[in-house]
């Protein structure tokens, strides 16, 4: 069995949760945390292969591998990565151990299935990260919901119960859309392959027969060239509205400030670190493509969108007198910036994007450590509460400010990159929005400085807070392990970009591409004849 | 096989299951001399004839056979489509029965007409779906629902139960004879009880014809529950003993809505634009009216009976749209629907001790912590009935959801997706109260050895159509493909 293939990383961390569930029933709630430890750290080592294995010089989807699942309706597992799913992928594998390690002695509910439950997210999260086949994604992005509504409702906070019905239910409802859009385009994708439908997005090498037609190259007519429900606008909109619940586009944001506080800690760090990641990418890889003269006319409107979600974000988290709260708010804004990016369809916009989601990741991963690492100790995250902790913890305190200056956007550290490349590539788009956008950066410095203020600086008033315990080395690694790349991305982010660009930019030029050819193609289908225009566009 | 000969083996599944059914009456008495306990011969005899039916079924399933009994009066035919359906149902009356052993001396209701009962219900219900005549479809139809009567209300001592027999014998009654009025409208319109006869016969215009088809539509709208004939469906599968719920839910909608595709693909070949408006809206307003009311229950046997009446809208979807890949579905559908339903009625049949049921959603409250099987199983049929993927009910909805849209049936596509979470919303509030919520009471009951092998089927056939819909000796999809053809037009 080869380690470096994209199903044994996908199958990795559930196949050992299905090994625990079936034969650790007598063991202990902390033999299975090592457990999962060792499976997810072993997940994070194979993936490290495939980082060595991705051939910059393609630039494109590689790695493919296939198996026919339903082989009568075309929905295969193909699975690929390129440059976006590679640093995702890492990201995910890399975020689950760490998650694991910083909670490892945290007291809460749930017991056991707390490490099933994170266990499934992790396959579930990187089955869609890694699928290229759009049913397999759908699958993964509604499974995920099941472990995550698990994790928040039955190992969560106070208000659990509340957060991960709203979690399940808004992120069904965009499934549901997202699964809508999927069938016209399953339908539309039958009718232009002559029957031998696929929803490949390009086709496995010995798949390709005589008239398929992979489904980045199926053609969504125009508005007024068919029947409403199977044209672009249409489309667009189920895709914007599903991907948008997912990517917690202002204003279907409203899961995600309550799914991330009350979510226990390790939960937390996966869902905002990892799980909202794949509104965007679902956007980036399927959503635009698939529908690229209404994603470039409706663009500028969902841009603006994403700059109220910054302000909105950005102003909630300066009013927050609870930590985890403003961490949350944080959260928006900064998802907010990254749709700005992806809404730019620009080069330098989509890099950005795509950057920022591995920075937030990685700086809210941090930031809701350190946080539980002090709930643990006060039992409350309140503003009111805290203040001065600087002197009792200084090692917390100096890490604290160091994620919440990479959250800020401080150059040498990796948020600058991603919001620099962002604001970049929305001025090009759209100058104004893109200054709002800043003005929102900025705010949200303001609220981290706030914050650290509050939490970190002036006199420990509260006498609860003098005796605080520093982070022992255990937390220290979790967090420092989380800075390495943080701060790497910041001085040296070239291997990255290295690896995203190429893809990127391959992606953008496709959605141009057809612009034109839809176009094209709406005057030819007159004849029914779909794929000459697909021949045009090869 | 050679034209005009009676072919009697085709009949052997329909013929081992009756001969269980008598023996199974019969043998009560001859047993119950001097026993205390006759249920698990019964058990043994009943299992032994479905066992059989099951394999012949398969058989003929496998050899792809189309017969007609009897040539010279056509009145059953039994082709793939039949043997499918033979297979479904006799498979869900086994497990339903290996349910019931325990369930019957828990509820202190442990008389073997029982089995008798059921095997023949399941004998009507054979010949509901391989009848190609109005008349044997009529007493098909009758031979199904009057066992289902006595065993609605088999515990005698408990009002619920009445109630539940009472009410599904008056609707079923009432429905069997509009049913029967409408065959007879449709035999004076066209001069034909066979369903080819009232094809050819059929006039469009005709008053008297579309009286008697909307007076059939009617009574088969009441037999599978369909709204606004849905009103029996949520008191009988509550009133009723639980292994009886599993034994109604899981099998009727399937011999029901088998029966009345063949009815309506036969009968009335490529249904017109009207009619296709007429059931989509049939279907529409099920999913919704279903799944909606499912919200408020807060006993689990009423719940999971509104969540049947959505899923018999999915099943209506198919008849709407009516293209062979839409009956494909449909018939995956079915399978997914029994298995699901078969199962979660069965496990709370399963729990049941000392004359006590636990029904209620609050029963299962905190129930993760002492029982993880029991929630883990519950939550996996309540996951599948909110078609959540991964399960046997998404493959189901994505398959009929597909056929919608093929059929260009946007609308009902739209209504089906918020009827899901509709479902969705109803059916998470049982996992939640068993792993969100904590209680004092514990959940009693040990699953016993049967009853656990049927759940475990239940489950892996849950995950298997969820997860490998495609895999195994016979793939699920290609079976239903193969049988949704051989229904012949």
């Amino acid at each position: 069995m080869d380690a470096g293939s994209l199903f044994v990383i996908v199958l990795l961390p559930v196949a050992a949760g299905i090994l625990l569930a079936c034969t650790g029933r007598r063991l202990s709630a902390r033999v299975w945390q090592g457990v999962a430890l060792a499976a997810t750290t072993a997940t994070f080592a194979c993936s490290l292969l495939l980082w060595s294995r991705y051939d910059l010089v393609n630039g494109g989807l590689q790695l493919f591998e296939h198996r026919v699942w339903i082989g009568a309706a075309g929905l295969d597992l193909l699975v690929g990565i390129d440059g976006i799913s590679l640093v995702l992928v890492l990201l995910t594998t890399f975020l689950v151990p760490i998650a694991l390690l910083a909670t490892w002695t945290e007291v809460r509910r749930g017991g056991r299935g707390y490490v099933l439950a994170l266990l499934a997210l992790e396959s579930g999260l990187l089955g869609a990260f890694v699928s290229l086949n759009l049913f397999a994604f759908y699958v993964c992005l509604e499974l995920v919901l099941v472990p995550t509504w698990f994790l928040i409702g039955s190992c969560g906070g106070p208000r659990r119960a509340i957060a991960a019905l709203k979690l399940f239910l808004l992120g069904s409802l965009g499934s549901v859309s997202l699964l809508i859009a999927l069938l016209v385009v399953y339908r539309l994708n039958f009718e232009q392959s002559g029957g031998l439908p696929t929803l490949d997005w390009v086709l496995a090498p010995g798949t390709a027969a005589a008239g398929r037609v992979a489904l980045s190259d199926t053609v969504v007519p125009l508005a007024g060239a068919d029947a409403w429900w199977r044209t672009q606008p249409f489309v667009f909109a189920l895709l914007a509205f599903g991907f948008g619940i997912k990517a917690s586009l202002f204003p279907l944001h409203g899961w995600l400030p309550d799914a991330q506080v009350e979510a226990p800690t390790a939960g937390a760090i996966v869902l905002s670190g990892a799980l909202v990641k794949l509104g965007g990418y679902g956007l980036l890889r399927f959503g635009l493509p698939l529908v690229p003269d209404a994603a470039f006319a409706y663009a500028p409107a969902l841009l603006g969108l994403a700059v109220v979600g910054i302000l909105y974000g950005a102003l909630l988290a300066l009013a927050q007198s609870d930590l985890r709260r403003l961490i949350a708010y944080l959260s928006v804004a900064q998802l907010g910036a990254v749709l700005v990016g992806l809404f730019a369809l620009n080069p330098q916009g989509l890099v950005g994007a795509v950057v920022s989601m591995v920075s937030h990741g990685l700086c809210v991963a941090a930031l809701l450590a350190l946080v539980g690492f002090l709930v643990q100790r006060r039992q409350t995250a309140a503003l009111v509460e805290l203040g001065g902790i600087a002197r009792p913890m200084p090692v917390f305190a100096s890490l604290f400010v160091a994620v919440g200056l990479a959250c800020a956007g401080t150059p040498m550290l990796s948020g600058f990159v991603g919001e620099l490349l962002i604001l970049l590539g929305a001025f090009q788009s759209a100058p104004w929005l893109a200054t709002a956008a800043a003005v929102g950066a900025v705010i949200v410095a303001a609220a981290m400085a706030w914050a650290v203020g509050r939490a970190l600086l002036g006199p420990v008033d509260n006498p609860d807070n003098r005796a605080l315990i520093d982070l022992d080395w255990r937390e220290r690694a979790a967090v420092l392990a989380l800075l390495v790349p943080v701060v790497w991305i910041g001085v040296y982010p070239d291997p990255v970009l290295r690896r995203v660009e190429p893809s990127v930019v391959r992606t953008l030029r496709r959605i141009e591409a057809r612009v034109v050819t839809v176009a094209d193609a709406a005057e030819r289908v007159d004849g029914g004849d779909a794929r000459r225009a697909q021949g045009v566009e090869r | 096989m050679e034209a005009g000969a009676l072919e009697f083996s085709i009949l052997a599944p329909l013929g081992f299951v009756a001969i269980g059914a008598v023996l199974a009456l019969v043998g009560e008495i001859w047993l119950a001399r001097g026993r205390a306990h006759v249920s698990p011969w019964l058990v043994v005899i009943c299992s032994l004839a479905l066992a059989l039916a099951l394999f012949t079924a398969a058989t003929t399933f496998a050899a792809g056979i189309t017969a007609v009994f009897d040539p010279a009066h056509p009145m059953l035919r039994v082709d793939p489509y039949a043997s499918f359906v033979f297979v479904l149902l006799a498979a869900v009356t086994l497990l339903s029965i290996w349910l019931s052993m325990s369930y019957l001396p828990a509820l202190r209701i442990d008389f073997g007409e029982y089995y008798g009962l059921v095997m023949l219900s399941l004998v009507g219900m054979f010949v509901a779906v391989a009848a190609i005549d109005t008349i044997a479809f009529w007493i098909g139809l009758e031979l199904m629902s009057l066992p289902l009567h006595a065993l609605a209300g088999f515990d005698r001592r408990r009002l619920r139960s009445n109630e539940s027999g009472l009410k599904l014998m008056l609707i079923g009654t009432f429905g069997s004879a509009i049913l029967l009025y409408g065959i007879a409208l449709l035999y004076g319109a066209t001069g034909a009880t066979s369903f080819f006869g009232v094809r050819e016969g059929f006039e469009p215009d005709d008053a008297l014809a579309l009286s008697g088809l909307a007076l059939v539509l009617t009574g088969m709208g009441i037999k599978i529950g369909a709204v606004p004939f849905h009103q029996w469906v949520p008191d009988v599968l509550e009133g009723a003993p639980t292994s009886v719920s599993a034994f109604v839910a899981g099998a009727v909608p399937i011999a029901g809505v088998a029966a009345l595709v063949r009815f309506v693909v036969l009968a009335l070949p490529g249904l017109d634009a009207d009619l296709r408006v007429v059931v989509g809206t049939l279907a529409g307003l099920t999913m919704m009216v279903g799944s909606l009311l499912s919200i408020v229950q807060t006993n689990i046997k009423r719940l999971l009976a509104w969540s049947s009446v959505a899923q018999v809208g999915f099943a209506l979807i198919a008849v709407a749209a009516g293209t062979p890949e839409a009956l494909a579905a449909l018939l995956f559908a079915l399978c997914a629907q029994a298995a699901t339903l078969l199962g979660a009625y069965g496990l709370i049949a399963a729990l049941a001790r000392a004359g006590r049921e636990h029904e209620r959603i609050e029963d299962y409250a905190g129930a993760a912590r002492r029982r993880p099987g029991v929630a883990a199983l519950l939550t996996l049929f309540a996951l599948s009935l909110a078609a959540v993927p991964g399960t046997a009910g998404f493959m189901a909805r994505f398959q009929l959801l597909r056929a919608a849209i093929d059929a260009e049936l946007v609308l009902l596509v739209l209504v089906g997706a918020v009827s899901s979470l509709v479902t969705l919303y109803a059916q998470l509030r049982l996992p939640a109260a068993m792993y969100m919520r904590e209680s004092g009471e514990d959940v009693p009951g040990e699953v016993d050895t049967f009853a656990g092998l049927a759940l475990a089927a239940c489950a892996v056939g849950v995950l298997w159509l969820g997860l490998l819909p495609d895999y195994g000796t016979t793939s699920a999809l290609d079976a239903a493909r193969v049988a949704a053809e051989g229904l012949g037009r």
